[in-house]
């Protein structure tokens, strides 16, 4: 089986008004990814490459060296250096073994350009994560 | 790079009789024109006051250059004048008279050199007409060759306390003689960069947030430091006088060739930081470590080992500040105006680059700024780098006849042989000489990677730590793997613990063109962290420089 | 589904990467490469997205090599010389089986997408996609390995250096030991033999992976290299020059008693 399995894709806000046929097509086009405990993900300020979903496991939100946030299965992270290609905004941790589907940029934007829902959401995520920039 | 042939075709001969040794700690690299001609007579001047003041068995010290390369040479003291200076010596033993010294620097010296640095650096050389800077020239030269003997009149009250310690110390207990210095460690806050400018500026970011902002800012560091001088009150106004105050100060080295702090604001911005962030908790460690070896000294000299290291830690701070007040800020003021010569010469279209005329001896320096004759274009830029490129391990360690020992001291008045072993052991330690506390201070390892660089130790364990680095920082590590690729472009030369010359460590540095020393097995058990190291990889050595 | 061939095969560096193509055609020029297959980008990138047929494809393909493996990255667009600096150079040493290596793909193909690796690449003005070919070889269980210049990477001087230490090269290239350290003449005279002090060597673990093991503590301090080894190395540098040209930067091993080539490339810059 090529890809994330839909269910793996089903649980993402992101995903939530595609229908089956959709989310099989973008489900295909992720790849698999393994990161033992205590592994760095993605470092704050480096260049973003990958998109990524959490099927298993645990991480953690690290901003400007403090602890932010927790992730678990179904939560997603480095959409924003994607689509802007800039820097990452926050340093993730896995705290156990995390399993993940990524996908890169090649892949990941004419995904978002094909799909005017995901883009829409995307949209109301960084919405949300500039209000919660400003209030904090 | 160093081109291997042409170091095959140099003959070092003595430059005048006698015996001279290559002084490689204060003149690692080849010396510019210039400074071969100023530094000489100075260097005897200075010197020759000090061994008069102090009574030593010494008339002064020379000073030559062979190919550039820096020598020096003792010359004794004429017969006639020995009872005086056994006399002088036993006066200067008694009457702690160094402690004169001090306060004479204190009071009249350091303050009349900062006046006329001061004095000086008002002076804007781009807006001098041609003829007035080749007067402003002249002043700058005359007050650096001033400035160089006074640096050197002041070497023994900052080594004689010092090395008395030491010979004292050294004869009760094995502590070797590192240690032991590190106990003067917070007695020179000037090495750290204090100052009373450097007070006022911390008071005044305490209290200014905006400042704070500006400095933590991302900005190019020169657009930092303009921002932070263009603040109104308080802070503009510390900065500008902090600024002043070090501005001209070479970074490193005392030659002219030697970049002064303000072309490299990053390391101003850097210094700022550090020194608003907070500063190290120093005496409580140096207060622990004093105990330490006081209780390994025998019971009876204890209240002798604190009188000396009372003496010493006194006088301690000379050291580095006679060279900072004196000529190592005047190299800065001569190096601003021969760079604004080049500028002017190099605008007519008579030198390549504006900084091709720091290779020009002071008269033609002048000629080409006054009317343009002089030395051709290709002619400086060949000089230029010949000198930047000529391999240091060409120069011989001596040349000439090496002198009769010395006198044994036991046969002479005991406070001139006291006096003469404290000198013997400070300057040993200063200049290397002695090979045993030489090898204290040295590490060798393979020379993978050629080049000399001077900066301060990182010792990173791996990748967790590599956010420790800071630009100009000396890599110590067991050794590289592709993961250290990243911090390449901010490292001054690479020194690791095992590792050949054709391992990742070797060959990265030889790509990036940085000094590097690989396979020395204990580098990262005897550095420290943060202490200056040279790293010289030719010869495949890295010295911890005090 | 195309894309796996024998070592011997590469010939296409498009499809199968710089590393695979060059050790195939030392092969095909006669020169000691242990045994192996070439994968190229694309199906590297099926099993990394966890296509079933190009999974057992490549088993399939390196079933005869036995066990265990090394699998290294063999990068598609980046020349061989500049690629010391590419951080992709990713080698998995001892990958037990053929049925293991899906998870070995997948991380080489990761690896060659991760955040630095993309960043780096566009640093130095590659916006493309990566592409990551593969070589998976026989890995050998050597007495002694390290590295040879076939020219004096300091000085230039023309004379061969050679580092080596005991067990697998990693730690000489690693630099996790201070390496024996020889210079031979081209002529064969053996200029220098200077003993390292090699307190570790890199072997392999039954279960997959490697491990360091503390060496002997006669041997620390031991030549690891005879004189027949070492005109062994003098005469696969002059095979190297002869076909390749001058300033070779060579990866060796001796296993069973015999010199094995396992990597080839140009030195990058000689030091001046």
């Amino acid at each position: 089986m090529t890809g994330a399995p839909v269910d793996a894709l089903q649980r993402v806000p992101l995903f939530a008004d595609l229908n089956q046929r959709e989310l099989k097509q973008i489900a295909r086009l992720f790849k698999r990814r393994t990161f033992p405990a205590g592994e760095t993900v993605v470092q704050e300020g480096s260049g973003g490459a990958a998109f990524y979903v959490i099927e298993s496991g645990e991480a953690t939100v690290f901003v400007a060296g403090k602890e932010y946030s927790t992730l678990g299965p179904g939560d997603y992270f480095g959409e924003i250096a994607l689509i802007d290609e800039g820097a990452r905004l926050a340093t993730i941790t896995a705290t156990s073994e995390l399993g993940c589907y990524g996908i890169t940029f090649w892949d990941f934007r004419p995904l978002v350009e094909a799909n005017g829902v995901i883009g829409w959401k995307l949209l109301q995520s960084l919405a949300r994560m500039y209000r919660e920039a400003r209030a904090g | 790079m160093t081109n291997a042939d042409t170091v095959t075709e140099l003959r070092f001969e003595p430059p005048a009789p006698g015996y001279w040794e290559r002084d490689a700690v204060h003149f690692p690299r080849p010396m510019t024109r210039y400074w071969q001609e100023v530094h000489p007579a100075a260097f005897a001047r200075g010197t020759g006051d000090f061994a008069r003041f102090y009574g030593m068995l010494v008339g002064s010290l020379g000073s030559a250059y062979v190919h550039g390369f820096g020598y020096r040479s003792m010359v004794p003291v004429a017969d006639e004048e020995v009872p005086a200076r056994f006399q002088r010596a036993a006066e200067v033993m008694q009457g702690k008279l160094w402690r004169e010294q001090l306060s004479d620097w204190d009071e009249r010296v350091k303050p009349d050199s900062i006046e006329a640095h001061r004095a000086l650096q008002s002076v804007d050389p781009a807006g001098l007409s041609d003829q007035e800077l080749v007067e402003y020239l002249t002043r700058c030269r005359d007050h650096h060759a001033a400035m160089i003997a006074q640096h050197m009149r002041y070497t023994a009250s900052a080594v004689v306390p010092t090395g008395d310690f030491l010979a004292h110390v050294g004869d009760w207990t094995d502590v070797p003689p590192a240690e032991l210095l590190g106990l003067m460690r917070g007695t020179a806050p000037v090495s750290a960069g204090a100052s009373d400018e450097l007070e006022r500026l911390i008071a005044a970011f305490e209290a200014d947030a905006q400042a704070r902002e500006l400095l933590a800012s991302d900005d190019d560091p020169g657009q930092v430091l303009a921002s932070l001088r263009a603040l109104d009150g308080e802070t503009g106004e510390a900065v500008s006088g902090y600024l002043d105050l070090v501005g001209y100060r070479l970074l490193d080295g005392f030659d002219i060739s030697e970049p002064y702090a303000l072309s490299m604001p990053d390391a101003l911005v850097r210094a700022i930081q550090i020194a608003v962030a907070g500063r190290d908790l120093e005496g409580a460690d140096v207060d622990a470590a004093v105990a330490d070896i006081r209780g390994k000294v025998p019971e009876q000299h204890r209240a002798e080992f604190d009188e000396l290291l009372g003496e010493a830690r006194l006088t301690y701070r000379l050291r580095d500040e006679r060279g900072v007040f004196s000529d190592i800020w005047a190299s800065g003021l001569m190096r601003r105006a021969v760079l604004e010569g080049g500028r002017r010469v190099a605008e007519r279209g008579q030198i390549h680059e504006p900084v091709h005329l720091i290779d020009a001896s002071f008269d033609e320096m002048c000629s080409l700024v006054a009317d343009g004759s002089g030395p051709s274009a290709d002619e400086l830029a060949a000089r230029a780098t010949e000198r930047t490129t000529r391999a240091p391990n060409a120069a011989p360690r001596s040349l000439g006849d090496p002198p009769p020992p010395p006198p044994d001291p036991s046969g002479l008045p005991p406070d001139v042989a006291r006096l003469m072993r404290a000198t013997g052991i400070a300057l040993g330690h200063l200049f290397g000489s002695s090979e045993a506390e030489h090898d204290e201070q040295v590490l060798r390892g393979l020379a993978a990677s050629p080049g000399i660089y001077e900066g301060p130790a990182r010792l990173i364990s791996g990748p967790s730590e590599f956010d420790r680095i800071v630009t100009g920082d000396v890599l110590v590590t067991q050794s590289t793997t592709e993961a250290f690729n990243i911090l390449l472009p901010l490292l001054g030369a690479i020194v690791t613990d095992s590792g050949g010359l054709l391992s990742h460590s070797a060959i990265v540095a030889r790509e990036y063109g940085i000094p590097g020393v690989v396979g020395t097995r204990e580098a990262t058990g005897r550095i420290a962290d943060g202490v200056r190291v040279r790293v010289d990889g030719d010869a495949g050595e890295v010295t911890v420089v005090e | 589904m195309k894309g796996t061939v024998p070592l011997v095969k590469a010939h296409e560096t498009a499809l199968y990467g710089s590393k695979a193509v060059g050790l195939g055609q030392a092969m095909r020029d006669g020169l000691p490469v242990p045994p192996g297959v070439a994968l190229s980008g694309a199906i590297v990138e099926a099993v990394a997205a966890g296509n079933d047929r190009a999974i057992k494809q490549v088993a399939k393909t390196a079933r005869p090599l036995g066990g265990p493996l090394a699998v290294r990255s063999s990068a598609v667009d980046e020349d061989g010389a500049d690629a010391s600096f590419a951080g992709q150079h990713l080698t998995l040493l001892n990958v037990p089986s053929s049925e293991q290596l899906g998870a070995a793909l997948s991380e080489i193909w990761w690896s060659a997408n991760s955040d630095s690796a993309i960043s780096y690449r566009q640093r130095v003005g590659l916006f493309t996609r990566p592409s990551v070919g593969v070589v998976v070889q026989a890995l050998l269980d050597p007495e002694s390995a390290g590295v040879m210049f076939t020219r004096n990477p300091i000085n230039g001087a023309d004379e061969r250096m050679i580092e080596a230490s005991w067990g697998l090269g990693e730690a000489v290239v690693a630099g996790q030991v201070i390496p024996d350290s020889y210079r031979i003449h081209r002529s064969g005279e053996v200029l220098q033999r200077t003993p390292g002090f090699k307190k570790i060597a890199i072997r392999t673990l039954p279960e997959g992976g490697t491990f360091e093991q503390e060496v002997q503590p006669e041997l620390v301090e031991q030549l690891c290299l005879d004189d027949g080894q070492l005109a062994a190395l003098n005469g696969l540098a002059d095979r190297c020059e002869q076909i390749y040209g001058p300033a070779r930067d060579i990866e060796w091993a001796f296993a069973d008693g015999k010199l094995h080539l396992l990597q080839c490339r140009a030195v990058t810059r000689s030091g001046s």
